[in-house]
């Protein structure tokens, strides 16, 4: 790319809300090393490990900045934050990797955290603002097609408030890029991330033992490689692109094959029966996934990844057995188990 | 150097692999770190017994403490992997049992055995060739032995590129799709796949849908035949669906509405050749006497049909009767071309816009259903008595 299409170039300053989740510590790691970043803010209620359980590292331009966006009057604060920062590309990350009981204050971080931080940009107007958000948005629904692309309807979930908070924040973000177009507006939604050392609900549903699979039904599914992810954030940073864009791994594989490839039990059940008996564990908090995530493995919800080569370049290097093996902590080469890694 | 030395024979026993280690810095650096280096070497030696030495600096192990280190960044990075990896472990099973134990082989041969007759690669559409070459056997004999298929006219099939093939529909289970990719697969010269559209109510319903699914089937969804067809496959499509398969005895080998003729815009749209195809046969393999529909939208299916074996056999009335089937592959129809035959006036300038002309699309939809219709009709005088050749054949 010419100087001229760049914006400023070794001027940037970037802020990150969500700065200690998985992909904002990868997005820290990798900015404090471009050259083009002068200045970035990790704004998250703890410190990330990338500024050494501090507000700053000698040496490093990643500063901490303490925010917590269920406060009512955080968008002032931020706000100022910006204006005297003189932030140029703002990335909202802070959304939960996992669903949580307790459903309010998930609320207050994910749907109305939004709000604050669409607040602040609104008077501050960064150049660039990117939203990381989930492919679980559009919902499994019977009559989803194999690949959902980027204009399909956002669905969400019957009665899942994991997944419906992150649907209200993207049309928030929606109505904020139509009313400001001077802002660069950027919607990432990945699929289901899998690798050796993030945690999310996929993760640790896949980590256990066994697995739920509603009989005779076997949906295609889809994953994403931590490290395509991460670099797929990074892009989406430094470049023009705008809209919504799903990130995603390469290739699909039926639900049953995952888990025979994982070494997982499967434990075929009726899903009336199987949605009891999650109800129930979810209740007594036994299992990290409510009952509403059945749907999941009874419809297909995959999305289509054009886009984002097309508009971000972004292509995922690792196919999604290659996820599957990392994940177990299998080399690529022989197929040996590194067993120091291995979860059985 | 250190590192070249074999490490036990040169080094004291307590950080013989001090230097080996690679996550450690160079220790012979020069002046002051080289001071504060080599007492990272023990320290390093220290932290890696604070798993066992649970009073060593305890805040070491809280998430996102950091404790300010002579190593470096380096070592701060490696320990947030470290507590990262070591969070996710499944914590049920002791990691140094299973270092002893030879539970490697076993878990191996597990998964080796999970993943019988599956495959870890599969199409973008969930086709696993392994499930396919494993229930080939079955529509081997269903094709030869069970229904005597007699296919014609194959040759009508590109051997590269993409063409839609439009065929009747018709008994309780979509034997006729499996039976029409099944010719194309065993009598086509260049063994083509064909991916036969599956209505939703079949493709929902239990084991049978990801059945179908794991063989090439696909569900009926415009987006994924257009998908296809990108992508030069050959697309199978039943326009009659749901009304195709609920059509009683009495009104059989008679063609039901061709749905709202997307078939036909999806021609247009993708370029693709409309190959008309005529099964017959399958009316006779489940005669459909009667259906009752009460009682089926509580288990999620449109009707439960009633043939002569199917409620009073249980569900091995379900299996089909063996009746004789012709299945006849038609000329390729170029529907561009007839769209521009019939729009020669106005709207000839502009023909990628045919697919919305709404009446033209439907005219084309029923002019491809007459024709399935009239090969319907010849392939049923050839088999001239209705009722008892439809079985010996």
């Amino acid at each position: 790319m010419p100087g001229a299409t760049t914006p400023s170039v070794g001027g940037r300053v970037v802020a990150v809300t969500g700065a200690c989740t998985y992909l904002g510590g990868e997005l820290l790691r990798a900015l404090e090393e471009d050259p083009r970043y002068t200045r970035v803010l990790a704004l998250d209620v703890r410190p990330p490990a990338q500024t050494g359980g501090g507000p700053t590292r000698p040496g490093s331009k990643i500063e901490f900045v303490k925010l917590d966006l269920t406060q009512p009057t955080v968008d002032g604060e931020l706000a100022t934050l910006l204006a005297h920062a003189k932030v140029d590309t703002f990335v909202h990350g802070a959304f939960l990797s996992h669903p949580t009981h307790a459903a309010e204050w998930a609320h207050e971080l994910e749907d109305v955290g939004t709000m604050h931080v669409l607040n602040a940009c609104a008077g501050v107007e960064p150049r660039r603002f990117v939203m990381v958000s989930s492919t679980l948005v559009y919902g499994a629904h019977p009559k989803n097609p194999n690949f959902l692309t980027e204009d399909a309807e956002l669905r969400g979930h019957r009665d899942s408030r994991f997944v419906n908070d992150k649907v209200r924040a993207e049309r928030q973000v929606q109505r904020f890029a139509n009313e400001h177009p001077n802002v660069e507006v950027c919607v990432l939604r990945f699929a289901p991330i899998l690798g050796p050392t993030v945690s999310n609900m996929y993760t640790r549903f896949l980590r256990r033992v066994a697995a739920p699979v509603m009989m005779g039904h076997d949906p295609l599914m889809q994953f994403v490689h931590e490290q395509d992810a991460a670099f797929a954030l990074v892009e989406a940073v430094g470049s023009h692109a705008t809209g919504p864009l799903n990130i995603v791994g390469k290739g699909v594989l039926p639900y049953t094959t995952v888990l025979a490839m994982l070494g997982r039990v499967p434990l075929p059940m009726p899903h009336f029966i199987a949605r009891q008996l999650t109800n129930m564990l979810w209740a007594t908090q036994i299992v990290g996934s409510p009952p509403s995530f059945l749907d999941f493995l009874l419809y297909l919800c995959v999305a289509d990844g054009s886009r984002a080569r097309q508009v971000l370049g972004f292509t995922p290097r690792l196919s999604i057995k290659r996820t599957i093996h990392d994940f177990l902590g299998i080399a690529p080469e022989d197929g040996a188990t590194d067993i120091a890694r291995a979860s059985l | 150097m250190p590192d070249d030395e074999d490490p036990i024979i040169g080094d004291g026993e307590e950080d013989w692999f001090g230097d080996a280690d690679p996550r450690v810095p160079d220790a012979s650096g020069a002046g002051g770190a080289g001071g504060a280096g080599g007492g990272s070497v023990r320290r390093w030696a220290g932290n890696e017994l604070r798993f066992v030495d649970p009073d060593r600096e305890p805040d070491l192990d809280l998430p996102g403490s950091y404790v300010p280190s002579a190593l470096g960044e380096s070592e701060a990075a490696l320990r947030e992997l470290e507590r990262r990896l070591e969070s996710n472990r499944t914590p049920a099973f002791p990691i140094d049992l299973r270092k002893r134990l030879p539970l490697e082989a076993v878990w191996r041969r597990w998964r080796a055995l999970a993943m019988l007759g599956r495959s870890d690669v599969v199409d973008d559409f969930g086709r696993d060739p392994r499930a396919t070459a494993r229930w080939e056997w079955l529509f081997e004999f269903l094709y030869t032995r069970w229904f005597r298929v007699q296919a014609t006219g194959i040759e009508n099939i590109p051997m590269r590129g993409r063409a839609l093939l439009v065929a009747n529909h018709a008994g309780t289970l979509p034997y006729d799709s499996a039976m029409v990719m099944h010719a194309v697969r065993r009598d086509h010269p260049a063994r083509r796949d064909v991916r036969p559209l599956v209505e939703d109510t079949v493709f929902h319903l239990p084991w049978l849908g990801p059945m179908m699914n794991r063989i090439g089937g696909v569900r009926a969804d415009p987006a994924n035949a257009e998908r296809l067809l990108e992508k030069d496959e050959l697309v199978a499509v039943f326009p009659e669906g749901e009304k195709g398969m609920g059509k009683l005895w009495k009104d059989r080998y008679r063609l039901q509405r061709f749905g709202r003729g997307g078939f036909v815009k999806l021609a247009l749209r993708t370029h693709s050749p409309i190959i008309p195809v005529a099964v017959v046969g399958a009316e006779e393999a489940a005669p459909m006497l009667g259906k009752v529909t009460w009682f089926a939208k509580n288990i999620g299916i449109p009707w439960i049909p009633v043939t002569p074996t199917f409620p009073w056999l249980g569900p091995a009335g379900l299996l089909p009767l063996p009746s004789k089937w012709y299945v006849q592959f038609g000329e390729p129809i170029d529907v561009a071309a007839m769209a521009g035959r019939r729009t020669s006036g106005d709207a000839a300038d502009k023909p990628s816009a045919a697919y919305d002309d709404r009446l033209l699309v439907n005219q084309l939809a029923d002019q491809i259903r007459n024709q399935i219709q009239k090969m319907i009709e010849g392939l049923l005088e050839k088999r001239r008595s209705p009722i008892l050749p439809a079985y010996l054949g």
